[in-house]
């Protein structure tokens, strides 16, 4: 659905620490090797509160294998994911297409988080760096990062504008 | 490649939706109902509009329509309310023959005929609400209800004010009227009021209300060609205003469509110079007196801020010169 959530660098999933959410019949923690500290301090703090059930995962080559762990959990599971920035959009994708909802997902991204904008002039996403104008990769436009963010394009709005040495060059 | 000078304004000034009743503006949720719910309307301009958008249209068809395939469902349905509204109120224009899903419709004004199968998109040139909006100056958004929201999913857009159907598609009507930053007179969060309006909109029910803009010689300032037209509001100075600067004027109508649910925006756009302004004295009073007292956020919120200034001196010399000439005589 073209609706659904997507990860990005704010998005409402994103939490610094994992929150137990004790209401829940279960917990399912995922994890690749960056995330592994983060949940071994989390599993510690909830072990025998609520079920729990972990999934180590190492990346791509494990999408089949984690689709299918996701499909078999219960209503009422709670899904805790810590990786890094791929392989945790990858879960939480997975996790979205399963019908999973962002208040059922919590996330820790381990390392730095990915950000990209969409230029108003050749609709592409470029990736960006958090800073207030940027350059298209594709066609070279000079973007002003707007604070707005698309699901459908994936990207914050990258307004187009001309640098003051180009406006230079064009008056003259 | 199209060019953005405008070309065309307001001819008939008792069509022209002008949009003050106080010389104080603020936002408000100030819709009414739709008196005559018909909203095909033939202005003197519409040769020179429905041209100008079906050129735009043509040039930058992924600026100017959006949709998701699953829409096209609902498409029909507005292809078949506009068709029947504009047979009905202007039949020396329009003409439709339907034998049963066989249709054919004729624009009289282009000479223009028709025939596909209702239903079939295969047999239209474009997708249906692409292909009937290109036979009415108007632009079409249509917002689909869901969850206590609307999302936009069709839009064809050609005279867009900080808008961008490319931008917005799919987005909720919230996320779209994310950046207003006013509250209404009473204090309510004025987006947050009209879409909870919205919801109470009733099939066979449209209501209506004036959105209003000034540009600066130009046909619309959408998102994508912002490098372009945003140094240019500078180039405006009270001596050009009268001419470059028109009353940008957005008539929003809402209907209710009784089989998908969505609403229907149907706008209509029309242009008055400011020097037109003056063949009715009680236009130019009012606007001279609302754009005086523009609060600074809102002039950035609408992007007049750079040319606001001058188009006020414009005014303020013209209300002078009106002045000395009462007490000359």
């Amino acid at each position: 659905m073209y609706n659904s959530p997507v990860l990005f660098d704010k998005s409402v999933t994103i939490v610094n620490h994992f929150t137990p959410r004790n209401e829940r019949r279960k917990f399912v923690v995922i994890s690749d090797p960056a995330g592994y500290e983060k949940v071994k301090n989390f599993t510690s703090e909830i072990a025998g509160k609520v079920p729990v059930e972990c999934l180590s995962i190492n990346g791509m080559d494990d999408k089949e294998e984690i689709k299918r762990f996701i499909l078999s959990q219960k209503m009422g599971t709670q899904f805790y994911i810590a990786a890094a920035w791929n392989n945790a959009v990858m879960v939480f994708s997975l996790g979205v297409e399963a019908g999973l909802s962002e208040d059922e997902i919590q996330t820790v991204i381990i390392g730095p988080k990915r950000r990209y904008v969409y230029c108003m002039k050749c609709f592409e996403v470029s990736e960006v760096a958090e800073e207030a104008i940027a350059e298209c990769d594709h066609c070279s436009a000079s973007l002003e990062i707007g604070p707005f963010y698309s699901i459908v394009r994936e990207g914050y709005i990258g307004y187009p504008f001309i640098p003051v040495a180009k406006e230079e060059v064009i008056g003259s | 490649m199209f060019t953005q000078s405008l070309e065309f304004k307001t001819t008939d000034l008792d069509t022209f939706p002008f949009p003050f009743t106080s010389g104080n503006y603020r936002y408000s949720n100030d819709l009414k109902r739709l008196s005559n719910i018909n909203c095909i309307e033939v202005t003197p301009e519409y040769r020179l509009q429905v041209e100008t958008k079906r050129r735009l249209l043509q040039e930058q068809p992924h600026i100017r329509f959006q949709s998701f395939p699953h829409t096209l469902e609902m498409q029909w349905e507005v292809l078949e309310m506009l068709i029947d509204m504009a047979t009905d109120r202007h039949p020396e224009h329009y003409e439709v023959i339907k034998d049963g899903d066989n249709w054919t419709f004729k624009n009289h004004i282009f000479g223009e005929s028709d025939s596909f199968l209702f239903g079939d998109a295969s047999t239209l040139p474009n997708e249906p609400l692409d292909y009937i909006g290109r036979h009415f100056h108007n632009d079409f958004v249509l917002m689909v209800h869901r969850d206590s929201n609307f999302y936009l999913e069709v839009g064809q857009v050609s005279y867009a004010a900080l808008f961008s159907a490319n931008w917005n598609k799919g987005m909720s009507f919230d996320e779209i009227h994310a950046p207003v930053p006013f509250v209404s007179k009473k204090g309510d969060e004025l987006a947050e009021r009209v879409r909870k309006f919205l919801l109470s909109i009733e099939p066979g029910k449209p209501w209506t209300r004036i959105n209003w803009n000034l540009m600066a010689d130009r046909w619309d300032v959408n998102y994508e060609t912002m490098d372009v037209w945003g140094p240019q509001r500078s180039e405006i100075t009270p001596e050009n205003a009268g001419k470059l600067v028109r009353l940008r004027v957005e008539e929003q109508k809402f209907y209710r469509m009784p089989r998908s649910n969505a609403i229907l925006f149907v706008l209509n756009t029309q242009f008055l110079p400011l020097e037109d302004l003056t063949l009715r004295q009680e236009w130019f009073d009012l606007t001279y007196s609302v754009l005086q007292d523009i609060p600074e956020p809102m002039a950035e919120y609408k992007g007049i801020a750079p040319f606001l200034p001058q188009s006020v001196e414009y005014l303020s010399r013209i209300d002078e010169e009106q002045k000395a000439n009462i007490n000359n005589k």
